[in-house]
């Protein structure tokens, strides 16, 4: 059968085929985007099936059928309050925090690293995950804060890093040697009330969001939102915070890599 | 599980058979699941096959890498076992069996008939214990309880991460040999379809059973992977045994070299392809006293070598093994002629060679359901004795069947599975010299603890 | 000509009421305004305090030299009951109040939140100084709201505000745990803190019928409702007992 095409149609043609072209390309719509990948949330979901429902649950609220035997407790994804971002404290993470926190798992808990899942798997999850809080559409992630370059460590550093480890109130969580075993370490609680501990410094460089000095850095201005970790961004300048890096640096006698080095999604 | 083929497939195959019926199981570890919280799906595209997450975890020596993988960790009751049996009913005919004309009258003359069998039955226990005993130290132990005896399929210690490097782990043991399409994780289990024949394919009038890779061997392990598993590579030195113990011997060892690099297309997912190889020198005859074979003195060594090549490609929830492979046996192996006896051998004796392989292909539409295919062929290519037919020994066989996961929790798992497979032996039928078919049903609940 | 000085004077006069207004703090300017009045008391012999131990900190622990004391139940003379929240739950017809310009100040002195329970409108500046010479952080635990946690040290100004009515966000210092207080945010202006008196009042209501809700951060909540007409005062009062 020949479908004749006179002009009238040729321009309808001409006039919807971008449309539906340009439809089809964002109906898949743009969810998630980290680096060149989009993902998608309908593609994450089958995902999160198969490797994250038993943890984080089928409503992403951290009450799968494992949970009551993991601590720390799996994220609630429904209150839409991540530790490992790149954004100030109280404002969303953008997709790469997301991305990158799968990617890497997070040290001493259940989340392991999925970075045997392809790059586009992982967009994908980040898409899907987004959708089980409103806060998503809502609200727009925080700007990225900055972080500059790191000054070399010195004596004088880590000496000045001492100082405000003191000053700043660190110790009282954390403790005069760092171990994590401060005066107020026993009261503390996450957001959810349950118990948890500050980090000690003796143990390596395995932080849960990331083991460089860039990652400590973005942590201090950052904050562990849903945790008694707090943003230092009013509390010091971009100085002395490295020289809070430098001086935490000093107290572990030695470095203890992860597995996998994060290939970057290529920006 | 042993696959229990009790019957023949054809003149100069009664090797195959015993072997076939040595097969191991294949696996996957709950324990690991309620270890670690995760669901099987995590590791398993539909167990026991492993998807790259549990490939990668696999490689690690049972490790996360998330600072919870050492025993300390775990509670102190938590032991790693696991239990693996499968209840089943299945169907096994023979289209061209020699048999007594008159039942019961051995001088009747033997007659080809179609003989059937079927039942339920138990493939027998499966019980494994695998973890790690300390940081970077992994183990496997897997003894399997038969229908009338124990043994030890595998049995395991690794070193993992050596010098902190991914690219050096050392095991020592038995353990099944490197390959990415593993026999012991096959999803088909009845006796027709369950071998990857190519493993195991020793052709007509050969001797030389100690050349297949698809059983567990003695000996050690180099192997290394990149952190995201995408290359990986192994050598191996094993015994020239087949893997049994007590009396390792004929005094010669063969290598198994592996290497396998995968690479993530867009839109389709990750694609892999390997190149393997298994060499060494068998014994064509060993001492003997009184005319009795010594067992473990082997000697008379002559090679061997199976090389080729593999693929594992997604289409998204589509996926296909493909597998190729050259066999050759030294002209001794190959008439079954002691070494130090040439004039025995036939006129224009040759060592045979052959090739072989398989299409496996898997729809896996979600976690609890995956439906598989799978053709494999082997064809000589020449035979050891210019004598026989020149496609003695070549077979055709096909399997389709399906598993689904009713119940999936990181406690334990259970599938039900229903299989059909058939295989075509050229010109193996024991009196007409027709091909000899046989095929297999199989309905059945897997079940992991 | 008359129309448009009309016009003109209409528009100063509707502008200058909304500012006073904002500065106020009451954003609508209402004819013959209500309001609800009353106190809040406490029934029973007032509940003993306990002692707080602040010789972790000594920076805290010198700005008293007698022990502070708990402040989660405070009764005054006559059982008054302070830090009770008074406000309106149900009953308003206008829902549009812009929140005030001038900020709400929530001090950390003497290692205590001052006040110890603060009322805000969702959107209004919340000013969080620190007057102690020790470094404090500030962690809002919030249901409804945004969760956020920042460390202040002495001097150092921080400015944040809640999106969405709650009452009330508890607020922690993790350094110093035994500092809590309570922020209530609303999306009107009539809402009350009742101080050492017990008393609280809500100004300017349009005249109608309200739920008046009294919230305790021990005791729960108690309801009342009220009709009150134009230019008319009513008395509500609460009692609490444990």
């Amino acid at each position: 059968m020949r479908i004749k095409l006179n002009r009238t149609g040729a321009a309808v043609m001409l006039v919807f085929l971008p449309v539906l072209l340009m439809w089809s390309a964002n109906g898949a719509a743009q969810e998630s985007r980290v680096g060149k990948l989009s993902g998608n949330a309908k593609r994450g979901k089958a995902l999160y099936v198969r490797y994250c429902i038993f943890c984080h649950g089928p409503n992403g609220d951290g009450q799968g059928e494992s949970a009551p035997y993991l601590d720390p407790k799996p994220r609630d994804f429904t209150k839409a309050l991540f530790k490992c971002r790149s954004t100030p404290s109280g404002t969303l993470p953008v997709d790469s925090d997301l991305y990158d926190t799968i990617s890497r798992g997070v040290h001493a808990s259940g989340m392991p690293s999925w970075a045997p899942l392809l790059r586009q798997e992982r967009v994908d999850l980040v898409a899907y995950i987004k959708t089980f809080s409103s806060a998503f559409e809502e609200e727009k992630p925080g700007a990225p804060v900055e972080i500059p370059a790191e000054p070399t460590t010195t004596a004088e550093s880590v000496q000045r890093g001492s100082e405000l480890f003191q000053s700043m109130n660190c110790w009282s969580c954390h403790g005069k040697d760092g171990r994590g075993h401060g005066p107020s370490a026993a009261t503390l609680t996450d957001s959810k009330g349950y118990p948890i501990t500050p980090f000690d410094f003796t143990s390596g460089s395995r932080f849960k969001c990331g083991e460089s000095d860039r990652d400590m850095f973005r942590d201090l201005v950052t904050g562990l939102d849903g945790t008694p970790m707090p943003s230092f961004a009013a509390a010091m300048n971009a100085d002395q915070r490295w020289d809070v890096v430098h001086y935490i640096r000093s107290l572990s006698a030695h470095k203890t890599h992860a597995r996998l080095k994060i290939e970057p999604i290529g920006k | 599980m042993r696959i229990g083929v009790f019957k023949r497939i054809g003149p100069g195959s009664l090797a195959l058979i015993l072997l076939l019926a040595c097969i191991p199981a294949a696996h996957g570890v709950p324990a690991f699941a309620r270890k670690y919280g995760l669901p099987c799906s995590a590791c398993h595209e539909a167990w026991p096959m492993l998807n790259n997450f549990g490939q990668t975890f696999k490689d690690n020596g049972y490790q996360l890498g998330n600072g919870r993988d050492a025993p300390i960790y775990q509670e102190p009751a938590y032991w790693p076992i696991m239990f693996r049996t499968i209840p089943q009913w299945h169907r096994e005919n023979n289209n061209r069996q020699a048999v007594d004309a008159i039942p019961g009258n051995a001088s009747s003359g033997l007659v080809e008939k179609s003989v059937t069998t079927s039942g339920f039955d138990l493939g027998g226990l499966d019980v494994i214990t695998a973890g790690t005993l300390y940081q970077n130290i992994s183990f496997l132990i897997q003894p399997f309880i038969g229908n009338s005896s124990i043994n030890l399929s595998q049995a395991w210690a690794r070193i993992d991460n050596l010098a902190g490097s991914h690219w050096l782990n050392v095991k020592m043991g038995r353990f099944e040999l490197d390959e990415p399409i593993s026999q012991e994780r096959s999803l088909i289990i009845n006796s027709t379809g369950g071998a990857y024949y190519s493993y195991f394919f020793t052709p007509s009038g050969d001797r030389n059973v100690f050349a297949g890779i698809g059983f567990p061997q003695l000996g050690v392990e180099l192997q290394g992977h990149s952190a995201n598993d995408y290359t990986r590579y192994s050598v191996a030195v094993v015994n020239n045994s087949n893997g049994t113990g007590g009396s390792p011997g004929n005094q010669d060892y063969d290598v198994y070299a592996n290497f396998n690099q995968a690479f993530e297309t867009p839109w389709f997912g990750k694609q892999q392809v390997g190149l393997y190889g298994f060499f060494g020198e068998s014994p064509t005859y060993s001492q003997t006293q009184n005319g009795n074979p010594i067992s473990g003195t082997g000697t008379g060594n002559r090679s061997f070598y199976r090389i080729g090549t593999y693929g594992h490609w997604y289409v998204n929830k589509t996926d296909f093994y493909t597998f190729f492979m050259h066999g050759y046996d030294n002209v001794f192996l190959g008439n079954g002629v002691p070494s130090n006896q040439p004039f025995s051998l036939p006129a224009g004796a040759a060592g045979p060679t052959w090739n072989g392989g398989f299409i496996e292909g898997h729809y896996n539409p979600n976690p609890r359901l995956i439906l598989i295919g799978k053709y494999e062929l082997d064809r000589m290519s020449r035979q050891a004795n210019p004598g026989i037919r020149s496609n003695s020994g070549n077979l055709d066989t096909w399997t389709a069947g399906y598993r689904w996961y009713p119940i999936m929790s990181p406690r334990a798992g259970l599938a039900w599975t229903q299989e059909y497979s058939r295989i075509i032996n050229s010109g193996a039928a024991p009196l007409s010299g027709q091909d000899e078919i046989h095929n297999s049903y199989l309905m059945g609940f897997d079940f992991d603890f | 000509m008359k129309l448009r000085s009309a016009l003109i004077s209409g528009c100063t006069l509707a502008a200058l009421s909304v500012s006073v207004g904002m500065i106020a703090g009451w954003a609508r300017p209402v004819d013959a305004p209500a309001s609800v009045k009353g106190t809040v008391k406490f029934d029973g012999p007032a509940p003993k305090p306990s002692k707080i131990d602040m010789s972790q900190d000594p920076l805290c622990a010198k700005a008293h030299p007698t022990p502070a004391t708990t402040e989660d139940i405070v009764v005054g003379t006559g059982g008054a009951l302070e830090n009770v929240v008074v406000y309106v739950s149900d009953g308003l017809t206008a829902h549009d109040f812009q929140p005030p310009e001038q900020p709400a100040v929530l001090e950390q002195k003497g290692c205590q939140y001052k006040p110890h329970v603060l009322a805000l409108e969702a959107h209004q500046k919340l000013d969080v100084v620190n007057s102690d010479e020790t470094t404090h952080n500030i962690h809002p635990s919030p249901n409804n709201n945004r969760e956020w946690n920042m460390t202040q040290p002495h001097g150092t100004p921080l400015e944040q505000t809640f999106a969405r009515e709650e009452v009330a966000i508890p607020v922690k210092c993790n350094v110093h745990p035994w500092m809590k207080g309570y922020i209530a945010v609303f999306k009107h202006p009539y809402f009350s803190v009742t101080g050492t008196n017990g008393s609280f009042e809500l100004k300017d209501l349009p005249p109608g019928t309200y739920t008046i809700t009294a919230w305790q951060e021990k005791l729960g909540t108690q309801t009342q409702k009220v009709t009150v007409g134009a230019s008319e005062t009513k008395t509500v009062d609460f009692t609490f007992k444990q």
